[in-house]
């Protein structure tokens, strides 16, 4: 089953594309070079294309955020006019301005769009959910590679849109939230119609890729695992899937409203014709609200399996962990407008804003707690998917905390669009989501490449990046309670010493980076051989029963889960 | 096992009820306080100083900023308005460098829903998260140093517990209620409509400057960012100070309206709590009354193009006098006053008369 | 499946098109930007545009194809029916919220509107927000909106009668009434392209242009994209019907048919929802054109 050097000789499977052949075995006929990556359907090489190319997304959307911090290190402008010439605009002041609005809307659609969504759903997802309910590959496998293809058509189209002219120099300055009229009548120039298109790419990716993991999940279990004794994994993979389902069709409708606006006359958000920005944000915010669960509930799946494996222990309160998620999915759908507490939203409004959005802390609260409850009384062993669940854990409490803070909306009203608030989603995201991928990452990295990594590396790699983005991130909190406000490129005196601090962090953060990227090279180069199960008794889902990688085409004759096994004890019998 | 499970149930209904206790003891006072009060923002200044008071923030209230030095008298307006020199701390962030523990926190409060936000804040909110962080990373801690494998090899295989589970899910809920009351008060508060007699401000968002109108005053003012150099010699902050400030009566209601010219700008002033949005077609009112005189500053909180970092916002807030000394000397009227008999606003007394007319009584303020 | 394969799932061999209708797809909304900026991109957009077109038309065509060749050949087991199912429901219930977006739109104009005139010789609006005595109306002053009792009634009445020919054809089919399914599938498609005409027909003499207002643009924007759900229906009824022809779908299997059938009631009943909300509610009071 291991991956020979033929398996990427060109040649053997080019051909195929009408479904031609299929008469003959192919457990372990990979096809050739071309085919297999240009053309897959394979769920496990689109996992692979989907990391990889999050991975490459991650370290553009974290170089932009490098160029941000060294900006903001002190007051003044001292490099954007030359990021504007070097983008091929004006050495204006405006231009140079306009570059720092281009950079954090890059930098929040990369992150969002192109890092976390695609390794969590597209690469850990598609990896793993068949995996872990035993199925062979997912329902709809071409339909899975568009979904991989129209993200990275997505992707092009952002990139078109930072050499075009977007209004006071080149690319789209208009937030990651695209508001009107600013991504309307205030921004000319084709960068903002590329950025959308963008997003309109990519959703259409997610949807597809949504209704894939849905069917997946509902008709492709293994006989015997009923909904009830699926990984936590999956759990969250369905019902971040169904978040993306209701939820992206919703932007997909704002931001086609923005462009008629922009290119054929109407006035949806143009306050001339009756048009209302409001009503945008309305929409945009019912859709990124469940964006930002999105993007960490399959997190929390990652963490509930790591958290078993290495305490030995199924995880507790498997059902309400299960419902847990589902609550935080449904509720989701209707806390939207604590993102826009300051627009004049009448007083009964934001009542129920304020009152529906702290609901969401009970059942995040029953995921932390049965976390913990499912290491006590474990045997803990603190292999690096470990230490960084256990980061994870307390750093999402953090950011999950000051959430709390930001929906009072009579708080709000001082810390919105502030620092504040970068610093509350930085800890949900940029600690909560990047920490359970890198934790992901480590768990299964030996079942996706069959290499060990550096147990030692991963754990440098952990503590420095856990100083470092502290040390970026909690600073902001005082910049934000300050008054300092979000989406500037300049600020006054005052705030200088915590803008100073937060971008040291960033050193040690981008230091801290090197031992990731040496330690896969590392792996894939000289890692010892993995096992297929490397983590030991505590890893009891489907995936540890194949080798280390699976082969390409697995569950040939699908296993079957008994009865009488525990909660969370997937193995099939005989395993 | 049952031995392990009990020690959590146990240790997790204690941590708990810490954190409860530590949230209610916070909050009870904080609560009465606000009883003894009244929440009677609608009734003036008198009232709402009392709420600040009460509420233990802006401690240093009344302490200056009134006293603008004479010296700083703009050659351009000599004779009638000066504008203030702003207080060092007031109305502005503070550096590290200055107070390295108030350069961590809010800005003092100067408005009575501002100081009970902010006790809101300290007294509730920034306790409760800080309590449950900690309580989060020690359980964790606890399971680390408790549950090793070297300290525990065999894992127990439990994996539910009604009890505790109850607990963790009904514990936050009592929290939340706990947050939740001085919460809504606070919006409640915040939504009082203005009185008829309130003074009307109507700030427009343009790229990139603010405009001040005073529909009842018949003065208009656009207010610019200072340059640095002009903005240190006048001994104000860079970014923050403009040509013209929004000028304002301090201690009674305003009706602050914000609207805008061309895309969504917010017209935000954190040491008054206050930030509204200015949407184009769009006309938001908030009332806002400002304790004591002083300079508060600002800075526009919704990304409005390239310039956003640019159109900061001046507040200065004035005894009534000066502030009708300033109208005239904008060129505008004094509502109430001989040549509008017809309207009624009851806020400057007609029998104050016409003290704003008189240089001097502005001049000697 | 010959081999050691155990599973009636549908196993795929690589396949281009994906990677073809992503490019063209790019390659579609890209040429449409620059087509938007003929003064800086010249005509280059048009050429991007179209390329970009014809590789989605490819791309649907051969995907559908293959599906198709699959199907009959029979990889299609239950089970992959079952996907099929799945995937169709859930394909309509993002297309739902779809059109919740416009709606919410349609809904916040109509009932938090502003003050607007309208101008019927030039086609313009002008905002009368914040001027004295203006009156706040979803419909602007002076603007006259379709009579919904006329055409769109009879489009209603089109729509709903297509939707019980569909039903037909699908109970010909299941009976093994070959021509029954001919027939029922050619009146459904004849009413699709009649509505489609007539709705044509009623933009081109729609009283208001297109845009400017809010009313014009949630009008315009909710109806068309309805109007486009109903050519795709059409097209992909007409495959069903070209298909009956070539002898495929038996009385036990044909979703592909089915799938059809279903996102023609979708469109409908988007349908009924427009023209109970938009022409009949939303046009209340104003004067008919
Ligand atoms: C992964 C992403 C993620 C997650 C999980 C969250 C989670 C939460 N967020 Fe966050 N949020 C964002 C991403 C996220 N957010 C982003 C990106 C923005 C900015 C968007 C922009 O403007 O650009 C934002 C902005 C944002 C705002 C708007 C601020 C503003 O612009 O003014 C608000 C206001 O209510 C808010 C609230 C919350 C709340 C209440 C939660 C809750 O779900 C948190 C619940 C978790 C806990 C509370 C911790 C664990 C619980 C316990 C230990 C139990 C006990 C606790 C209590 C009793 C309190 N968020
Ligand atoms: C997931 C989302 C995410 C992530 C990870 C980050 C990461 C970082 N962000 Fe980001 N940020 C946003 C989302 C995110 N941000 C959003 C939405 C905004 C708002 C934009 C707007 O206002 O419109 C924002 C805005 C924002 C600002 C405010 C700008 C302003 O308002 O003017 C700042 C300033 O310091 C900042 C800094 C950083 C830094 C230093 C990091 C560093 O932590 C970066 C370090 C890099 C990584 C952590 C990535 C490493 C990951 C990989 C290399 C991939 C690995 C892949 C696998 C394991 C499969 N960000
Ligand atoms: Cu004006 Cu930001
Ligand atoms: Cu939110």
């Amino acid at each position: 089953m291991a991956t020979t050097a033929d398996d990427f000789a060109p040649g053997a499977g080019a051909h195929a594309g009408h479904g031609g052949d299929h008469d003959h075995d192919h457990a372990d006929h990979k096809p050739g070079f071309f085919a297999r990556w240009f053309m897959s359907t394979n769920h496990k090489d689109i996992g692979s294309l989907y990391l990889m190319f999050a991975i490459v997304a991650g370290i553009i959307g974290g170089a932009i955020s490098g160029i941000m911090r060294v900006e903001l290190a002190e007051p003044g402008i001292q490099y954007l006019q030359w990021w504007a010439q070097f983008m091929g605009g004006a050495n204006d002041i405006n231009t140079a301005l306009h570059m720092w609005n281009v950079f954090i809307t890059a930098h929040g659609l990369i992150m969002v769009f192109f890092m976390v969504m695609p390794a969590m759903i597209g690469g850990f997802g598609n990896w793993f959910v068949p995996l872990m309910i035993g199925a062979p590959d997912m329902a709809f496998p071409r339909m899975n590679n568009v979904s991989f293809w129209l993200t990275v058509a997505g992707f092009f189209s952002l990139l078109f849109s930072l050499f075009v002219p977007g209004g006071s120099g080149p690319g789209a300055g208009v937030g990651w939230t695209v508001y009107a009229p600013l991504s309307t009548t205030g921004s000319p120039g084709p960068a903002v119609d590329f950025a959308i298109f963008s997003l309109h790419l990519a959703g259409a990716g997610s949807i597809l890729g949504a209704t894939n993991f849905i069917t997946t999940i509902f008709n492709m279990r293994a006989p015997g695992m009923t909904l009830h004794k699926m990984p936590l994994f999956v759990w969250s993979v369905l019902v971040t899937a169904f978040l993306l389902l209701l939820a992206l069709p919703v932007l997909a409708a704002a931001i086609t409203m923005l462009l008629t606006d922009r290119n054929f006359g109407t006035t949806f958000f143009d306050p001339a014709g009756g048009g209302d920005p409001v009503l945008y944000q309305h929409l945009f915010w019912f859709f990124g609200h469940p964006e930002v669960y999105i993007m960490i509930l399959p997190g929390f799946g990652m963490i509930s399996q790591i958290v078993a494996t290495f305490s030995r222990k199924p995880v507790f309160g498997y059902l309400g962990m299960a419902y847990a998620m589902v609550a935080i999915g449904v509720v989701g759908f209707i806390v939207w407008a604590h993102h826009m507490y300051t627009v004049g939203l009448d007083v009964n409004t934001k009542m129920y804003f304020t009152a529906a959005t702290m609901v969401i802390a009970v059942p995040t609260g029953v995921k932390i707690f049965s976390w913990i409850a499912t290491m006590w009384g474990g045997s803990l062993e603190f292999k690096s998917p470990m230490v960084w669940s256990l980061g994870f854990i307390f750093l999402f409490t953090v950011g999950g905390v000051t959430g709390v803070v930001l929906a009072n909306g009579g708080i709000d009203d001082n810390l919105h669009d502030t620092y504040y608030v970068v610093a509350h989603f930085h800890y949900v995201l940029s600690m909560g989501a990047v920490f359970s991928m890198f934790a992901g990452f480590y768990y299964w990295f030996p079942k996706m490449s069959g290499r060990m990594h550096s147990e030692l590396l991963s754990h440098i790699h952990f503590w420095t990046f856990f100083v470092g983005v502290n040390v970026i991130f909690f600073p902001q909190h005082f910049l934000g309670m300050q008054g300092m406000p979000r989406r500037y490129p300049d600020y006054a005196e005052a705030y200088t010493f915590w803008h100073e601090i937060s971008t040291y962090g960033y050193y040690i953060m981008a230091g801290s980076m090197i031992f990731f990227f040496v330690n896969i090279a590392y792996a894939l180069l000289a890692g010892k051989k993995a096992e297929g199960n490397p983590w030991g008794e505590g890893a009891t889902t489907l995936e540890w029963t194949l080798p280390s990688p699976p082969p390409y085409h697995q569950f040939e004759t699908l296993p079957v889960i008994e009865d009488h096994h525990d909660y969370h004890d997937h193995r099939p019998a005989t395993a | 096992m049952g031995q392990a499970l009990d020690r959590m149930k146990f240790g997790i209904v204690a941590l708990m009820a810490a954190a409860m206790a530590f949230g209610l003891a916070f909050a009870a006072p904080q609560a009465m306080a606000q009883d003894a009060s009244g929440t009677d923002v609608g009734g003036g200044a008198a009232g709402a100083a009392a709420d600040a008071d009460a509420a233990a923030a802006a401690a240093d209230a009344f302490d200056g900023g009134i006293d603008a030095p004479a010296g700083e008298v703009n050659a351009a307006s000599a004779g009638g308005y000066a504008p203030m020199a702003p207080t060092e701390g007031k109305g502005m962030p503070t550096s590290y460098q200055e107070d390295a523990l108030k350069s961590m926190t809010f800005q003092d409060q100067y408005t009575a829903d501002g100081a009970y936000a902010l006790g809101m804040h300290d007294y509730i909110l920034m306790p409760v998260i800080t309590v449950i962080s900690l309580f989060v990373l020690f359980l964790l801690l606890y399971v680390v140093v408790k549950f090793r494998r070297g300290a525990n090899p065999v894992a127990s295989k439990t994996t539910h517990n009604t009890m505790i589970e109850v607990v963790w899910t009904i514990v936050p809920v009592i929290i939340l209620v706990v947050i939740a009351v001085p919460s809504i008060t606070l919006l409640a508060r915040q939504y009082e409509t203005p009185p008829e007699e309130a003074i009307t401000v109507k700030a427009v968002g343009y790229q990139w400057y603010w405009g001040y109108e005073y529909p009842d005053h018949d003065v208009e003012v656009i207010s610019n960012m200072l340059e640095a150099d002009e903005a240190l010699s006048r001994g104000e902050p860079y970014q923050l100070a403009v040509d013209n400030r929004m000028v304002v009566p301090a201690g009674v209601p305003l009706r602050i309206q914000t609207t805008a010219a061309d895309v969504i700008h917010a017209f935000a002033v954190p040491s008054l709590w206050f930030k509204q949005d200015a949407v184009p077609g769009r006309l938001n009112e908030r009332m806002l009354v400002i304790e004591e005189p002083g300079v508060y500053y600002g800075q526009c909180s919704e990304l409005c193009g390239s310039r956003h970092g640019y159109m900061p916002i001046t507040v200065e807030a004035l005894p009534m006098e000066q502030f009708e000394a300033w109208v005239v000397e904008q060129g505008g009227s004094i509502p109430g006053s001989a040549e509008l008999e017809d309207n009624n606003d009851p806020i400057d007394t007609g029998d104050e008369s016409p003290a704003a007319a008189d240089p001097e009584a502005a001049a000697d303020a | 499946m010959a081999g050691n394969v155990n599973h009636d799932y549908h196993i795929l061999e690589p396949d281009i098109w994906p990677l073809v209708g992503s490019i063209s797809a790019l390659s579609f909304t890209s040429g449409m930007v620059l087509n938007f900026y003929p003064d800086l991109f010249g005509s280059t957009g048009s050429i991007v545009m179209y390329l970009g077109l014809a590789g989605l038309i490819a791309t649907f065509f051969m995907w559908f194809k293959n599906i198709v060749v699959e199907a009959e050949r029979g990889d299609h087991t239950p089970v992959v029916q079952l996907h099929m199912r799945y995937g169709m429901i859930l394909f309509i219930a993002s297309e739902v919220m779809f059109f919740v977006g416009w709606f919410w739109s349609f809904f916040d104009f109509a009932l938090f509107p502003t003050a607007l005139e309208y101008d019927p010789s030039a086609d313009t609006t002008t905002s009368l927000f914040g001027e004295e005595g203006s009156i706040a109306q979803f419909i602007p002053a002076n603007m006259e909106v379709l009579d919904p009792f006329s055409l769109p009634l009879l489009n209603t009445l089109i729509l709903l009668c297509s939707g019980t020919t569909v039903t037909w054809a699908h109970h010909a089919l299941i009976h093994g009434d070959r021509e029954g399914l001919k027939q029922g599938l050619w009146a459904t498609v004849a009413l699709g392209i009649l509505f489609s005409f007539i709705q044509a027909y009623e933009y081109s003499v729609a009283p208001f242009g297109f845009g400017g207002n809010t009313y014009s643009s949630a009008f315009y924007m909710a109806t068309g994209f309805h109007g486009f759900h109903v050519l795709i229906g059409t097209i992909f009824l007409a495959v069903c019907l070209f298909r009956a022809y070539k002898g495929h779908f038996t009385p036990r299997q044909h979703f592909g048919f089915e799938a059809a059938a279903w996102y023609w009631h979708f469109v409908d009943v988007v349908w009924l929802f427009l023209f109970i909300v938009v022409y009949i509610w939303g046009g209340w009071g104003a004067e008919y054109h």
